[in-house]
């Protein structure tokens, strides 16, 4: 008995973890490939190249949780990055997407962008929730429509579908300055991915809005028979995950020093495997934050590692797309009754 | 709200239909004439774009469609030039191996045909003398990015860091089986290598064509190997400027610590990035003299006539081809 | 059938074990051919796992099942169907956009040259069987359009059409009305003639009196015993069931009904088939139970005084003044709450906590002066709550769907309880609860009701309704057909108001 009880924590330890678990694991396998891979460098890098990621995951879990679905979320991205860097180049750059715009104050032109991902992100919670179109399809439908105004946007005179480049370093130094500490320095991307995870965190456990979304997704009906305003939750989750999207965006362009309008594509998918990976349910109502940090160092872990140790691309892929389908399996296990 | 909603919809199609027509370019007496670029959100493709605007002015009414990097969007695009009665037509191709079955269309309807940019196979060119091609050679960027390298290397010896007499390099590759992909991955080190100095590839990864992908690429590259790279090359100018990005954040292009990186395309981000002195160099594949060579040669083709040095000002290689050649831009 | 055995089907000595729960252990099942067979117990008791054990959805960890003296080995559905055991399932789930017959044939569908479906055929055999059995359903009719009681129908035809000679039904009559009851019974004893075996799940006693032969009764995972149906009474069976004496079925009512706290006028549904013209008065401290048969309406009327459904007119006077409730937001705002009756789909949030389940309806309550939520707040009142209702949950951490029904609907009590409603609209409050979480439940509502709450309690239960309810407000095809005094009232009377028809 007394061992079949500690089996049984044991098990379970395991099974709550086992994100985690996985994930040293796949950077304990690279390095045993290549020991120079565990370096503060690659760490670095590593969770330098998580943080947008890691902040449209987190965008694209308000959604999942309320089992919905954003596909909207890698074109928001694209045209936020596109809607920023249009208006931070430089004035002595050749070819200037507004060649008469004065020097703005930074925080204008971002707070711009992030408003924009906000709106697109209502859109969607209005015709969500107003007209009760399947999350899959409203968001289909303005992924599509978001990069046709992105790419009339980049098409504009005079920039006609150049990238955007020649940014200014107070916007860039966002995406690629650091916080030098002594011998180490801490880049500031890596800050904001925190301070953006800790208020998510602070959102879905200590406001109501969290609680009322992760009601909606366990249980829509009851959660309207309970006196929740649907709509309106549901309106604020799309609208937050939007702006989310948008400061994305910003940071992409600021990290790049650049953008394009194919900046973000299929960023959503990339997303949604990391929150399922995380422990995150598409059919609503789990998900913590903790978990899609997981999942998303996983998936920049074999970006990042398999590169390091020269794993053809192909293969690359490969491994991905097994780990979505084993992680999902193993994670609904959990909630199917064993025979 | 259902008729809000349908307001709403028949409002939106009016403004489009009223906002594509106006497209139309106007003049009446201009021979009709049909572009269909392979994509429209292509960077280089653009360039090619305003230019056959620009050139097309006052010769000949141009109507420029998408096909979506699709090849069944692109052939009902032609059945729609077909079926307006266009008097010449230039295709991009999406892929090169259709262009037989659009060559059929246009011959079965009489309408000349212009291929733009990328080359159809020859026997299908072959097929009917009113179809041309206007383009560069593709393995010419590679092998121009080799001897932007290979002049770098004599001109600095101390490009060779470790002093092995090798050049390692590491390669940011385009989207896999993409023909410039494959070919200016192979030419560009080709192009060393003929130059009688010794390489060592460190690695090579796909980045897509993609800015951010080469950033990501590139810096783990650099956790790789470190100081042992010594030039980076990339297929194209957006992977190039990611991997300076990955450069910069590596400590690169300040106190004296310099790494060539080398790209394709020439876009303004990377005439800027020359002029800052952080890319070594570029080739530029000339989009001006591409979009304005498809034009004359519709113009001449839309009046029944044969193109030749004198009517269109571009010379025509074996009765069929138009080259126009890349060149290298570098820092000086 | 080729050799005599006295049992058509033998279960002996399962036992069957989930982490931490002994939920079947050394059960018997014995069942004569040719006969109905009541299998009865409390929810939990262990009916449903054995049942799972027999179609191959569990395996048992112990015992043997024998069919027609051999000894089978059931892995699976498709194992159960070749032994010739069907079951027809409480939630029933057919395939609702396609017809009658393709539903019946699904999965073995006639062909021809085996790679055309014979809809001609299909058609044929499904009239045959339908024919056989007295059942009027029309072939290419879409199941969509069935009533509940006709898809049961169409399930029973399925099982017979596998040739199966035990048939399974669980709570069959959960649904239906009394003459759809009949036409059911109708059918079995037909079966029964023929030498099929029922084996019949219900908590209804007066039906499991008259239908069955043999009665197993079933307790904790234990078997207790087997008898003739013609041995046994109502209270026999509870007795054996609780393993207590339960004379008292009904806590003492110690409320008193004051001055009125709400009138209800002209009410009348927007859906044309609802309910019309709905008039009545509820008192403060009082219980009104609302009784009728299915489709009288009942549900459809609660859920529109919560603002769930729209009426065309009706007025609703809370002490004596005039509200407007179009929304469950509104009717919170005016101190209404609603218990649904289908406690899964409307009522609990299955995949978070006990805790959440107790304050989501009532969030603002718990935020500190910065906005945010106080998690222990929320904590000790889920505490309190668990503790007031003796709700069964190892902490209130746990997640809901791993609690029993009735401590579900304690704590969906406890949810509305902290909105401190005056009007509690309780939709069949007991159903699917063991005898003795109901009883816990009755005391809790009059204990509400004695601090001078107004509860209005839909029950589909004749004892309860009698022996709850100040005043029974009885409804028949959507009209209010009568208000019968709790101490005049009785089976006889309500049931004639019930079925009054127009």
């Amino acid at each position: 008995m007394e061992t079949t009880a500690r089996g049984v924590r044991l098990k379970q330890a395991f099974s709550h973890n086992a994100i985690w678990i996985v994930l040293i694991a796949l950077i304990a396998i690279i390095t045993i490939v290549d020991s120079n891979f565990l370096s503060l460098l690659s760490l670095k890098d590593i969770a330098v190249q998580s943080s947008t990621r890691l902040i449209i995951a987190l965008g694209a879990a308000f959604v999942l949780i309320t089992a919905g679905v954003d596909l909207s979320a890698g074109r928001v991205v694209g045209l936020t990055a596109v809607v920023s860097a249009s208006m931070l180049q430089i004035p002595e750059y050749g070819n200037r997407f507004f060649p008469d715009l004065p020097q703005l104050w930074a925080v204008i032109p971002i707070v711009i962008a992030i408003a924009v991902g906000f709106a697109v992100g209502l859109v969607n919670g209005f015709i969500v929730a107003k007209f009760n179109v399947p999350p899959f399809i409203a968001t289909l439908g303005t992924m599509v429509a978001v990069f046709g105004a992105n790419s009339l946007y980049f098409d504009m005179e005079p920039n006609n579908s150049q990238p955007i480049a020649g940014l200014r370093d107070d916007f860039t130094v966002i995406g690629s300055g650091t916080l030098d500490l002594g011998s180490f320095s801490l880049p500031y991307i890596i800050l904001i991915a925190i301070a953006v995870s800790f208020i998510v965190w602070i959102i879905f456990n200590k406001t109501e809005l969290g609680k009322n979304m992760y009601a909606i997704g366990g249980n829509i009906q009851a959660a309207h028979v309970s006196g929740i305003n649907v709509a309106k939750n549901i309106l604020w989750i799309y609208a937050i995950a939007g702006a989310l999207y948008g400061l994305a965006g910003v940071l992409e362009a600021a990290r790049t020093g650049g953008a394009s309008n194919s900046y973000g594509n299929m960023y959503e998918l990339d997303a949604i495997a990391a929150c399922v990976v995380g422990g995150v349910s598409t059919t609503g109502g789990v998900g913590r934050v903790k978990g899609i940090i997981a999942g998303v160092l996983i998936f920049t872990v074999i970006n990042y590692g398999l590169t390091f140790i020269g794993i053809n691309p192909n293969w690359q892929l490969i491994i991905k797309g097994l780990i979505i389908v084993v992680a999902v399996a193993f994670d609904i296990r959990k909630y199917v009754a064993k025979k | 709200m259902r008729k809000i909603i349908s307001g709403l919809v028949i409002g939106a199609l009016a403004v489009t239909a009223v906002a594509c027509s106006s497209n139309d370019g106007g003049g009446n007496s201009l021979p009709k004439t049909g572009v269909a670029i392979y994509k429209f959100d292509d960077t280089f493709m653009s360039s090619v774009r305003s230019a056959i605007t620009s050139a097309a002015e006052g010769k000949i009414a141009v109507d420029i469609v998408d096909s979506q990097n699709s090849q069944p969007t692109q052939n009902d695009k032609v059945d729609l030039f077909v079926s307006k009665k266009m008097k010449a037509m230039a295709i991009n191709p999406v892929d090169r191996t259709a262009a037989g079955v659009i060559i059929d269309k246009a011959k079965k309807a009489k309408i000349p045909v212009v291929f733009l940019n990328r080359e159809p196979l020859a026997d299908d060119l072959a097929k009917w003398d009113k179809a041309y091609f206007v383009g560069a050679k593709a393995e010419e960027s590679g092998s121009m990015e080799g001897q932007i390298l290979v002049d770098y290397w004599n001109a600095n010896p101390d490009m060779d860091k470790n002093g092995d007499g090798i050049l390692q390099y590491v390669m940011l590759k385009g989207e896999p089986g993409h023909q410039d992909a494959e070919l200016r991955t192979k030419h560009s080190v080709l192009a060393i290598e003929e130059a009688g100095i010794k390489v060592e590839k460190l690695a090579e990864d796909t980045a897509m064509w993609d800015r951010v992908k080469g950033q990501e690429k590139m810096a783990a590259f650099i956790a790789a190997n470190g100081d042992k790279i010594e030039a980076v090359i990339a297929n194209n100018d957006d992977m190039a400027l990611g991997a300076i990005e990955a450069l910069k954040a590596a400590g690169y292009f300040k106190d004296d610590k310099f790494m060539p990186v080398v790209g394709v395309d020439a876009t303004d981000p990377a005439m800027q990035a020359l002029k800052d002195g952080t890319l070594l160099g570029t080739v530029l594949n000339d989009a001006e003299n591409q979009g304005k060579a498809t034009v004359e040669l519709m113009k001449v083709l839309a009046a029944g006539e044969t193109p030749t040095k004198d009517n269109t000002g571009y010379e025509i290689t074996e009765g069929k081809y138009v080259w126009i050649p890349y060149q290298k831009v570098t820092q000086k | 059938m080729t050799k005599k055995h006295p049992y058509l089907l033998e279960m002996k000595a399962i036992g069957k074990s989930f982490p931490g729960v002994r939920a079947l252990d050394n059960v018997t099942l014995n069942v004569r051919p040719g006969t109905v067979h009541a299998l009865m117990g409390e929810n939990g008791a262990g009916k449903s796992t054995l049942m799972k054990c027999l179609f191959g959805i569990y395996s048992p960890d112990e015992g043997e099942i024998f069919i027609n003296g051999d000894k089978v080995d059931i892995k699976n559905s498709n194992d159960a169907l070749r032994n010739g055991v069907s079951m027809i399932h409480q939630e029933l789930q057919p395939v609702p956009q396609r017809d009658v017959k393709e539903n019946l044939w699904l999965g073995r569908f006639p062909k021809h040259n085996l790679l055309f479906i014979d809809h001609k055929k299909m058609f044929k055999d499904s009239v045959a069987i339908f024919e056989d059995l007295n059942i009027e359903i029309y072939p290419n009719q879409l199941v969509g359009e069935l009533s509940v009681s006709k898809i049961q129908q169409l399930e029973i035809a399925k099982a017979v059409s596998f040739n199966s000679n035990i048939i399974v039904m669980d709570e069959p009559t959960s649904s239906l009305t009394g003459i759809e009851v009949e036409h059911l019974f109708g059918i079995i004893n037909k079966l029964r003639a023929r030498g099929v075996s029922i084996i019949y799940i219900s908590h209804k006693m007066e039906e499991i009196l008259r239908i069955s032969d043999d009665v197993t009764i079933m307790r904790d995972g234990k078997y207790i015993g087997t008898w003739g149906a013609k041995e046994l009474t109502t209270d026999l069976i509870i007795e054996r069931m609780v393993g207590r004496d339960l004379s008292n079925r009904f806590p003492e009512r110690t409320n008193a009904p004051g001055e009125v706290k709400m009138k209800i006028s002209n009410f009348t549904a927007r859906q044309a088939k609802s309910f019309k013209d709905i008039n009545f008065e509820l008192r403060k401290g009082e219980i009104m139970g609302i009784g009728g048969l299915v489709g009288a309406q009942r549900t459809e009327l609660v859920e529109a005084i919560f603002g769930l459904r729209s009426v065309t007119t009706g007025q609703i006077m809370i002490d004596g003044k005039e509200v407007m409730i179009k929304s469950p937001i509104e009717a919170k705002k005016n101190k209404i709450a609603l218990l649904t009756e289908e406690r899964r789909v409307t009522g609990i949030f299955p995949v978070l906590s006990v805790t959440e389940n107790t304050v989501l309806a009532n969030l603002p309550l718990y935020r500190n002066k910065f906005g945010f939520l106080n998690e222990k707040k929320m904590k000790v009142e889920a505490r309190v709550g668990v503790e007031k209702f003796q709700t069964k949950t190892p902490s209130v951490d746990q997640l809901i769907r791993y609690l029993s029904g009735g401590n579900q609907q304690k704590v969906l009590l406890a949810r509305w309880l902290l909105t401190d409603p005056d009007i509690l609209l309780l939709d069949e409050p007991t159903r699917g609860i063991d005898i003795g979480a109901k009883y816990e439940i009755y005391s809790i509502i009059i204990e509400l009701a004695k601090q001078g709450k107004s509860i209005i309690m839909i029950s589909s239960e004749m004892p309860e309704l009698i022996g709850m309810s100040d005043r029974i407000l009885v409804m028949s095809e959507g009209k209010l057909s009568g208000i019968v005094d709790g101490a005049d009232a009785n089976e006889e009377n309500i049931m004639r108001l019930a079925a009054q028809t127009s």
